[in-house]
């Protein structure tokens, strides 16, 4: 074959301008479906309750006319959303650390092998596999006065009846709380520090100890580098999970005693389901989204896994 | 001229024969003649769920089926989501519901908002005026109706009831002791100065095996209890002028007060308390008093005990033992209720109302109070007298007597726009009260929420509203 001929089958192959442009846009073309589903799925109602919180919709009254940012202007007088948004940032800087503490200090006991180790982690996890709403059912009858057992172990303790109203008094409410989040969650801190643990450079880790290096040494300098990562993920899906927390609180304590523990998801859910201020509701849910994407990107930044 | 006399006579008779299954036809038999001609279509109710739609699911659907061809489709929703259902069913226009159980204090909410078909037409066009006459009047007077008309049948005889221990009271040795101590007799406290030196001394004397009293301190019982005795001792909610709350003067600081301080003779934990704590402790002797709604009594005196929907109610210690009297002050409140009504947005209205109809007339209404496993109570004066229920177990007369009495001296719970939002400023003040926060600073800020609230409804809207409410017969005792 000469090259002329050559040249002239090659161009008979290449496809035509259609068919380059189909074969360039192919791949749009197959995702289109799923990205305007996602679209309609999760951008449509985002988009629709943005325009609810500039109207006045109540479920009690039939006008539902445009009033600008009135309805976001409101959100500056409301001193009880901003308390919930206190009560929230309480619980997430406390229950957090100590989720990750725990789960960190439960990860080093299992990280050697030992008989049973597998039987006792998936006891361990097993917490995190029950609901929200029942772990908190089941805490508020562990707190019971009169038959929860944890009265009966301190009363024991202490040789007298020890009366602690849990769920009442302002004093243990928050102890409370963060003892069934702390409970609930640790474990799931605890799977994923395992996994990080496991993968840690062990040649690293007998190089530093023919060195010498102590317990705390070895952990700054080598162990907590390593891990810094999943670390850092299990905190941002953790802390976001405590920004949102409803259920554990909904089964203790309603928010109660008067509004001392309402988050802002509990105050969401009663302004918008309790009463019935639906635009007023879309408004909340909107500084929620805002304050939640900048403390993300934030964090993000922080420690550079925004790239 | 005997046999025109006989002829004249027999044509009266006839005629009178002919006339009579109109005229004597009550409204139970109406309804299901009328509803014949919908036979084969499906009506839909809203109805609490839990025990209460143990009725329309086990006995009034299935009968109402059977009697016209209309089948009942029950939509259960707890109490606390039945508003928001309703007002989205309306507000989408949906018309997913045709008939609703609906809680009296959202009447003009829902009214004003259009979600209720008003029933004027229907009750003329049934004949069913007249039976409504034989509904109590303190729901017939109280929770009925919005501006006149009628939007729904009070189907549900909520009322406070004190319910006390009688072997506890009529134990000779401590009546002689309680005597020689306070100088009067030990019997149901007539005040609330006498409750608590009647609880106060039990728990004295019997406590930890028995406490002078126990109530239900969690949502929402506390704020009807609040409601009640801040009016019993001359409290007034609003100054009907202003529509300012005055909720925190010294009538409330003292009810407040009161409140609290009961706690110390009650049970350890006793602000813990809910239904069913309460319900417990009492069934099972632990406590000498407690106020709560007609069901406790039945469930006290082991009625339905063998019923399969109340294995969660503990076995009664104190059937027998049980007596029953107004509560202290003696105008107890009516505590939420329950209307049937027929939604606006209704495909079937007239079938809706007819069912309606029929579950609330006297009739099926007398078998459907009597129900063991449901919570719907006596509310009208056939139920009260009637010698089947009264005779049910050894003190139902009794019960029935003093639910009759409770229920004539009622205080109506209040009702205002958007009075979920009161409602829930109240309850959270309780809740503080228990958490041991001073009692003027939880008034105070009570009371600026109400006014909150009443400012963001529109003053003249709820003056207007508050109004209405306190011209009602049960709402300020006279």
């Amino acid at each position: 074959m000469t090259l002329s001929a050559s040249l002239n089958a090659a161009e008979q192959r290449r496809p035509s301008r259609f068919g380059r442009m189909l074969e360039d846009r192919l791949p749009y073309l197959i995702v289109a479906p799923a990205i305007l589903i996602l679209l309609l799925v999760g951008l449509f109602p985002l988009i629709y309750s943005l325009i609810v919180s500039f109207q006045r919709i109540t479920m009690t009254e039939n006008d539902t006319s445009f009033v600008g940012l009135l309805n976001y202007a409101e959100l500056f007088r409301d001193t009880r959303l901003w308390a919930s948004l206190g009560h929230t940032a309480i619980i997430t800087a406390i229950a957090l650390p100590l989720e990750l503490l725990v789960g960190f200090l439960m990860a080093q006991l299992f990280i050697d092998r030992m008989p049973g180790r597998q039987i006792f982690v998936a006891l361990l996890v097993l917490p995190t596999v029950i609901s929200p709403i029942v772990a908190g059912a089941t805490w508020r009858l562990m707190f019971d006065v009169r038959f929860g057992p944890i009265g009966q172990i301190l009363s024991f303790i202490a040789g007298e009846p020890v009366r602690i109203l849990w769920t009442v008094n302002p004093t243990y409410v928050y102890p409370a709380i963060i003892i069934c989040e702390v409970w609930q969650w640790s474990p799931f801190m605890f799977l994923l520090l395992l996994a990080a643990l496991s993968n840690v450079d062990q040649s690293q880790l007998e190089a530093a100890e023919i060195d010498g290096a102590s317990y705390l040494r070895v952990l700054r300098a080598i162990v907590l580098p390593a891990i810094a990562p999943v670390i850092a993920v299990a905190c941002l899906i953790r802390g976001l999970d405590l920004v949102r927390i409803f259920d554990i609180i909904w089964a203790l304590t309603e928010g109660g005693p008067g509004s001392m523990t309402e988050t802002i998801s509990l105050y969401t859910y009663v302004q918008g389901f309790s009463q019935f201020e639906t635009s007023y509701t879309a408004a909340i849910s909107f500084l929620v989204i805002a304050l939640l994407t900048l403390l993300t990107t934030l964090v993000l930044k922080r420690m550079e896994l925004a790239r | 001229m005997k046999f025109r006399t006989f002829l004249g006579a027999a044509a009266v008779l006839a005629l009178a024969a002919g006339s009579a299954p109109a005229a004597d036809k009550d409204a139970t038999d109406t309804a299901v003649e009328a509803a014949k001609k919908y036979a084969g279509t499906t009506i839909s109710i809203v109805w609490e769920a839990g025990l209460q739609s143990l009725d329309p699911l086990n006995y009034s659907g299935p009968q109402w089926e059977k009697l016209t061809g209309i089948k009942v489709k029950v939509v259960e929703v707890p109490t606390d989501q039945m508003f928001t259902k309703i007002m989205q069913d309306f507000k989408s226009g949906a018309g997913a519901y045709d008939a609703l159980n609906v809680i009296p204090s959202w009447m003009p909410d829902l009214a004003r908002a259009g979600a209720l078909e008003p029933l004027d037409k229907y009750v003329d066009k049934f004949g069913y005026r007249d039976e409504l006459q034989d509904i109590a009047a303190a729901y017939r007077d109280n929770q009925m109706q919005y501006d006149g008309k009628i939007y729904g049948f009070p189907d549900d005889g909520d009322v406070m009831l004190l319910y006390y221990r009688k072997d506890i009271f009529e134990d000779p040795k401590m009546k002689d002791e309680f005597k020689a101590k306070f100088g009067y007799e030990l019997a149901p406290p007539k005040d609330w100065k006498q409750f608590d030196e009647i609880g106060q001394f039990i728990t004295d004397k019997m406590a930890p095996k028995v406490y002078g009293a126990g109530f239900f301190r969690t949502a929402p019982y506390p704020q009807y209890m609040f409601q009640e005795r801040f009016r019993m001792e001359g409290g007034k909610f609003f100054n009907a002028d202003t529509m300012k709350a005055t909720v925190n003067g010294d009538v409330g600081l003292k009810v407040f007060k009161q409140m609290l301080a009961e706690n110390k003779f009650m049970p350890p934990g006793v602000e813990q308390w809910n239904f069913v704590d309460n319900l417990a402790a009492f069934l099972q002797g632990t406590t000498a008093m407690t106020i709560s709604w007609p069901p406790y009594g039945r469930w006290a005196a082991g009625y339905g005990s063998g019923e399969d929907a109340l294995k969660w109610v503990p076995k009664s210690q104190v059937a027998g033992k049980v007596g029953y009297a107004l509560t202290p002050l003696g105008r107890p409140e009516l505590g939420v209720g329950f209307d049937l009504s027929v939604s606006a947005t209704s495909k079937n209205k007239e079938a809706a109302y007819l069912f309606i109809q029929w579950l609330n007339s006297k009739k099926t209404s007398l078998e459907r109070v009597q129900l063991p496993y449901t919570l719907r109570d006596p509310f009208r004066l056939s139920h009260y007298a009637s010698e089947k229920y009264r005779a049910l177990w050894p003190d139902a007369a009794a019960y029935l007597d003093n639910i009759k009495t409770s229920g004539e001296k009622g205080l109506l719970d209040l009702s205002l726009l958007q009075q979920d939002k009161y409602d829930e400023a109240m309850t959270k003040a309780i809740s503080s009260l228990w958490a041991g926060e001073d009692p003027k600073a939880i008034l105070d800020r009570m009371a600026q929420q109400f006014d909150a609230i009443t400012e963001k409804v529109g003053i003249e809207n709820q003056k207007a509203a508050y109004k209405v409410w306190a011209a009602k017969p049960g709402a300020y005792p006279q």
